[in-house]
């Protein structure tokens, strides 16, 4: 029971800890100005963990201002992911500007699509709890879930249709968002259908993951960036202008 | 408890096929290290018989209905086959030039630049053109109702053209 309990304290203390490290590292690399969205996610995790914790040890865990203070601070966030999903599309055609036109096409087609099944989802599968608010937010939790690891497959899977590099930051804080809105999915999912709120293991789960994807923010922050080659190495300067020259005359006007 | 079964189930897949695509982006570094070996030959005069309308055209008139349709899908089979080479190709030349992009010399990195946007242009018209050609397979009607395909092979036949300029640096030509 005590280690249950310490691992509890661990996973539930401990990214929050780390995500510290996440903003000193995003400060040192001076990524604060490229990512403010995920700047200002990492700000928000660490004073919505103060706040919930301070009323954990408040014993007002299982009170209704605990579970407010939850639910909002659940809808802030989720509102912050979605503009972090944002920022790293926009990245992407900032790097690639003949990609904005099509790309800002497709990612609107997935949203309609994800949307749509999102809602199907609600439609089919109602919570079970009598308590509206719990309903409403495992629900929406779910419906956010479903369209952010939708959109950050589709990312991924534009990225490597069109070869697309990523900048080791980047592909850090996608990679981690990914996955924890694929756990989010699952747990809701769980939660939706056991009509409570929180549940011992299901919880443990998602606090184990959130720790993966913050180790997987550091790692990929304190990765250096490649090198860039030299004059020497990659395509010689004549090549490249040769091919450019034939792809400008061959593709239609 | 069937939905919530079936949407976890979803979502662990989801999450694996995240991981599957996100250990692909690692994996580019042995075509970079021997781009000629991962190029798919492009036959560019076969290529540029299977989408000649007077080609087709003649095909028609010579054979029965029956026959014509039957060779027609092994033609429209071949063309999204080359098509998909020249775009896997362009892949490959993007992730050669995507080195060179970085380089620290601006010209260098600015042709490097222009030639990546230009096969995002040619991988965009394969991604539009090879669903297409599979449907021109399926329903060979469809063919009368899309007149713009004829423009778009065309397009591609010629981007296609341009990966067959040598490349003698990196041993890319010969494959190609």
């Amino acid at each position: 029971m005590f280690l249950w309990r310490m691992l509890w304290y661990y996973l539930w203390v401990a990214p929050h800890v780390l995500l510290g490290a996440v903003l000193f590292l995003m400060v040192r690399r001076r990524l604060r100005r490229q990512f403010p969205m995920f700047f200002l996610y990492t700000i928000f995790e660490i004073l919505q963990f103060g706040v919930l914790f301070g009323m954990g040890l408040a014993h007002l865990k299982l009170l209704s201002p605990y579970f407010h203070a939850y639910v909002v601070g659940l809808a802030l966030s989720t509102a912050i992911r979605f503009g972090i999903i944002h920022e790293l599309l926009r990245h992407f055609f900032w790097r690639y500007p003949t990609l904005d036109g099509p790309g800002r096409v497709l990612f609107r087609g997935a949203v309609l699509v994800l949307l749509l099944l999102a809602i199907g989802l609600s439609v089919v599968a109602p919570g079970k709890s009598a308590n509206f608010l719990l309903n409403a937010t495992y629900a929406l939790d779910r419906t956010a879930s479903v369209l952010q690891l939708g959109l950050l497959i589709c990312l991924f899977y534009f990225s490597r249709y069109f070869v697309l590099s990523w900048r080791s930051p980047t592909f850090g804080i996608a990679l981690g968002f990914g996955i924890l809105a694929g756990v989010e999915l699952a747990t809701s999912a769980i939660w939706l259908h056991l009509g409570a709120f929180g549940n011992r293991l299901v919880n443990l789960f998602s606090m184990a993951s959130y720790h993966c994807c913050v180790l997987t923010w550091i790692c990929y922050l304190w990765a250096p960036e490649a090198e860039p080659p030299s004059s020497s190495t990659g395509l010689p300067e004549n090549d490249l202008v040769t091919w450019n020259d034939e792809f400008r005359r061959l593709l239609p006007q | 408890m069937t939905i919530t079964i079936t949407v976890v189930t979803i979502a662990l897949l989801a999450l694996l096929s995240l991981l599957w695509l996100a250990k692909g982006h690692a994996s580019g570094s042995a075509v970079r290290e021997n781009p000629a070996r991962h190029l798919r030959s492009v036959d560019v005069e076969a290529f540029r018989n299977l989408i000649d309308p007077a080609e087709e055209d003649y095909l028609r008139r010579r054979l029965t209905p029956a026959d014509f349709r039957k060779i027609q899908r092994e033609r429209l089979r071949a063309t999204a086959e080359y098509v998909s080479g020249a775009a896997h190709n362009a892949a490959i030349l993007m992730s050669l030039a995507d080195d060179a992009r970085r380089s620290t010399d601006p010209a260098t990195a600015g042709a490097a630049e222009k030639l990546i946007a230009n096969a995002i242009q040619l991988r965009l018209y394969a991604l539009q053109l090879v669903p297409r050609l599979y449907l021109e397979m399926v329903v060979p009607g469809a063919r009368a109702s899309s007149i713009g395909i004829a423009e778009r092979y065309e397009s591609i036949t010629r981007q296609v053209v341009m990966l067959g300029i040598q490349y003698p640096a990196a041993g890319v030509s010969a494959a190609l």
